[in-house]
């Protein structure tokens, strides 16, 4: 009896720590995870910044760095190496899960972590070709030795802060998920900068396009999707002169096709960004300003990490992307640079005919070349190990024979290889290498000769008083319209050759408006001699930019940062008129009638606390649906016209066909589309937020946050009122917008102002974790600390960290 | 006594060796201690439930508990300001409840294999 009892009993506790020790599905295993010692507990850090000394294998000298007020590094080496060290070093210290975790995202390895769940997406990952693009960079590092210097030394750096942990000292993320971090590799860096291409080169409308083609034709195609706007604004002031002799193209003819399943999806607008440099001329110091403020989806822990770089040769302060050594925007003694997404086609699919279904060849000018495998060997958490084969070409890997029911796959059109800039080799991180360390306009050009991709708006200004702007990258040479549609891979006519020469991409040095300004729209008026791509963002944004920057004369830091927060919109300023005069208002109930009155008398400006911004969003997003109804076929998926195009259809096309609803008998025209959708607006804020009020205000609708990097409930930001829209220059959507804003005041000595939604650490235990996050909100600017000696006096100094060398 | 001996010893181990040795810890001095599985249930379910307690307050008190608050939500708790305290009672009583059962059994073991002669 005792002994039955006391084996029951036994195994009871054995089972019962056996279980509370084993990750069960999404839970973490909870006694290790709650145990004070070593679990969550662990995490929670108390407000001091550990500063101290440490020894560390593998640096050369003794490194200095200090901790201002928000944790942030100040690095002061005597060599290359031990500066990208200590780079290295700080960021793992401040954000190893999220090292971790974002590469891993890129490689397609979450199943390891996870599970199954997440097998979709690692072959989503995989097929794209991420580490594929990757390794080509590794490779490309031979060639640059001084760059693969700098990349080793930053993942010695990362690696140094690893080794020395112990399970308990893990961040919180590897506790829940259950798993141990591993170490770095220049292939990891290469990973990170290839995530940047897929966020900010990797979308793609071709397949899309070429439904609208085979379902509308070829007329309707050229009057919905222009290759140049209704209104812009380009980068490149008007005017300005080509000093080149362009290289010539040949123009195709297009299309093979292609018939599929799912839905269409509205082309999202949302990664745009802003930047600009004003000429001493119209500042009060008589030096240049330089503002950027890069729009992206925002997730905690924070996308930037700022630091300063100190060591000979380089004193540079501004902020980078956890896991790439150097800053990536930035300023340093005398000159400012900063960058905004170009957005041109860089991407493009190729319609593959393969001789047979074993896929070992496929035709390219009438011969059969030789398909390469590779073999993706995904292991999933648990012992399992899934091979996926993926079909490579010259153009680069076939995404999908067969598509998958998995909606990030959903644009891919099946049997087409995939030819995209980032898989070709780079050395990318070489122009923020010498753009860090720059100290002219000349300095500046030499940086951005390197770059390839994702490309970028270069913002730069000098204190020497030039100010320039260069929509930069690998841009493939093509006829107008290559690439709009899916390829014909059959043939090498549709090939990518060669790239517009580096010279000759645009470029403008001191305009003579005294300012220079992107906004993701159309780099060039129709004057440049290449095609970049039919369609960018639209011009209002930077039409905004360029409106107010014009009027400044004695601007400062200041005078930019309002310019910065500024939430008018001017697609509200050009339709709302317009629109209003459609809305039969003898039609409307006492509701709609009181929010007509409100939208009449709205300023365009999506403040926090406007009604008629959330009208008008509503309204214009249901029109705009209304309108290109005809564009939603299940079993067609097809892109819908731009909002460049819909304005002008709105405002210049008023009878056009395409206002009729087509699922209903009656014909309906402009008046009916916008007086419904105005009533659908009201409609649908009444029943979600109730009587018109303060609930109604577009600062509560919008409902902006900062979501966790994992989604994982209650680490991310609480809710933050705030304005802003995708047409404003502060571009703040739900949790979409400024993920760093940051100015710069040149001078003899440089004043630098930034923030960014979150923190320097990436501990949700941490206070350093989202302690930007108010300041942001409130659309202020920490003044950044900028130091010249390790030994330098600031009241906002906290703590000083020595590094020696163990030998 | 088999309260502060288990709090103790527990204490000591745990700063180099994993949680569950509060069950190894449990279990033993129970065996060796206890007088009846109500004590050494008792015990065991105090004695960690203490010491999980005060460890997690020293952690979470000079942190004023965001990580503790952030970990509520995360277990669906309300977003409050004293979320908190939920999230420091949970870890005690899984603490507790673990050390408990592993002192019962040491009790009912050391009863049937090691002590027979003990007691009836």
């Amino acid at each position: 009896m005792n002994k039955t009892k006391a084996i029951i009993s036994l195994l009871f506790s054995l089972g019962l720590f056996f279980v509370l020790n084993t990750k069960i599905g999404s839970v973490p295993p909870v006694g290790k995870f709650l145990d004070p010692f070593a679990g969550f507990w662990k995490n929670a850090e108390n407000r001091e910044i550990r500063g101290g000394a440490l020894k560390l294998a593998g640096l050369r000298d003794e490194v200095q760095i200090v901790f201002d007020e928000h944790q942030v590094a100040h690095i002061f080496a005597t060599n290359d190496h031990d500066l990208y060290f200590a780079q290295g070093y700080i960021t793992a210290r401040d954000r190893l899960w999220q090292l971790d975790f974002q590469t891993r995202f890129a490689a397609g390895r979450l199943s390891e972590v996870v599970g199954e769940k997440a097998l979709e997406l690692d072959k989503y990952q995989r097929r794209l070709g991420m580490s594929y693009g990757a390794e080509n960079m590794v490779k490309e590092l031979e060639r640059h030795p001084r760059i693969k210097a700098m990349a080793t030394a930053y993942a010695a750096g990362i690696n140094a802060y690893i080794s020395a942990l112990r399970p308990e000292d893990y961040p919180i993320e590897f506790k829940i998920l259950d798993y141990s971090p591993e170490k770095w590799t220049i292939l990891n860096t290469g990973l990170l900068l290839k995530l940047m291409s897929a966020t900010l080169a990797g979308g793609s409308d071709e397949f899309y396009m070429s439904n609208v083609l085979n379902r509308f034709g070829a007329e309707a195609v050229n009057d919905l999707f222009p290759d140049y706007p209704f209104r812009n604004e380009p980068i490149i002031p008007a005017g300005t002169d080509w000093n080149f002799k362009p290289l010539q193209t040949v123009p195709l003819s297009i299309v093979p096709d292609d018939k599929t399943r799912i839905h269409t999806r509205q082309k999202e607008e949302g990664t745009g960004s802003n930047n600009w440099a004003i000429s001493g001329s119209k500042t009060a110091s008589g030096f240049p300003l330089l503002a950027n403020d890069p729009h992206l989806d925002l997730t905690l822990p924070a996308i930037w990490h700022q630091i300063q770089l100190n060591a000979p040769g380089i004193n540079a302060y501004g902020v980078s992307i956890p896991g790439a050594p150097g800053i990536v925007i930035g300023f340093n003694q005398k000159v400012a640079w900063g960058v905004t997404n170009v957005g041109a086609d860089v991407l493009d699919w190729y319609q593959i005919k393969f001789r047979s279904k074993e896929h070992k060849a496929y035709l390219h000018d009438r011969q059969w070349k030789p398909v390469k495998l590779r073999l993706e060997k995904i292991r999933i958490r648990g012992g399992k190990t899934v091979v996926d084969t993926v079909f490579y070409t010259h153009h680069g890997p076939v995404v999908y024979l067969t598509r998958p029911n998995f909606a990030k796959a959903n644009n891919i059109p099946e049997g087409y290889a995939l030819r995209w800039v980032a898989h070709d080799p780079s050395v990318d991180i070489a122009t923020f290498y010498y753009l860090n360390r720059a100290s002219n306009y000349t300095d500046y050009r030499k940086a951005l000769s390197y770059y390839i991709a994702p490309a970028q708006n270069f913002v730069f200004a000098s204190n020497e008083n030039d100010i320039s702007i260069t929509p930069n990258g690998y841009f493939p040479l093509k006829s107008p319209g290559h690439g709009k549609f899916l390829l014909d891979g059959t043939t090498s006519s549709t090939d990518w050759k060669d790239r517009i020469p580096f010279e000759h991409n645009p470029t403008a040095k001191n305009p003579s408006g005294g300012f220079l300004s992107s906004a993701n729209q159309n780099p060039t008026d129709s004057s440049y001699p290449y095609y970049l791509n039919w369609e960018f963002a639209g011009y209002e944004r930077g039409n905004r930019i360029n409106t107010r920057l014009a009027a400044m004369k004695t601007a400062t830091a200041d005078s930019l940062r309002t310019l910065q927060n500024d939430n008018y919109s001017v697609l509200a300023k050009n339709v709302v008129p317009t629109m209003l005069n459609l809305v039969n208002k003898e039609k409307l109930n006492a509701t709609e009638r009181e929010a007509f009155n409100i939208i009449e008398k709205w300023n365009y400006h999506f403040d926090a606390t406007e009604i008629g911004a959330s009208i008008f969003e509503i309204w214009q997003k249901e029109a705009y649906n209304k309108v290109w109804d005809e564009f939603s076929d299940p079993k067609l998926p097809m892109r819908l016209p731009n909002r460049d195009r819909t304005v002008q259809l709105l405002l210049k096309e008023p009878e056009s066909v395409w206002f009729d609803n087509i699922s209903t008998s009656k014909k309906e025209n402009r008046n009916d589309i916008i007086h419904d959708a105005f009533r659908f607006s009201v409609d649908s804020l009444q029943r979600k937020f109730g009587l018109i009020g303060k609930n109604w205000q577009w600062g509560m609708v919008k409902h902006s946050h900062v979501p966790h990097l994992a989604k994982i409930a209650g680490f991310g930001s609480r809710m933050i009122f705030n304005g802003g829209s995708k047409t404003s220059i502060n571009a703040l959507n739900e949790s979409n917008g400024p993920s760093w804003r940051m100015i710069v005041a040149l001078g003899k000595i440089p004043s630098g102002y930034g923030v960014f939604p979150g923190g320097q650490s990436g501990n949700p235990g941490s206070f350093y974790y989202d302690d930007m996050i108010n300041t942001w909100e409130r659309g202020q600017l920490n003044e950044l600390l900028f130091l010249n000696s390790p030994t330098d006096r600031d009241k906002r100094i906290r703590a000083r960290l020595t590094l020696k060398n163990k030998h | 006594m088999l309260v502060i001996l288990i709090f103790f010893i527990a204490f000591i181990l745990q700063l180099f060796l994993p949680w569950w040795i509060i069950g190894i810890v449990a279990f033993a001095v129970s065996a060796w201690q206890a007088k009846s599985g109500k004590q050494a249930f008792a015990g065991g379910f105090t004695a960690i439930f203490l010491l999980w307690l005060t460890l997690s307050l020293w952690k979470s008190l000079p942190n004023e508990h965001i990580l503790a608050n952030r970990v509520g939500q995360m277990l669906m708790l309300p977003d409050w300001p004293f979320t908190w305290i939920f999230v420091v009672f949970i870890t005690a009583l899984i603490g507790g409840l673990t050390a408990g059962f592993a002192a019962l059994s040491g009790y009912f073991v050391s009863l049937a294999f090691i002590k027979p002669e003990r007691k009836k």
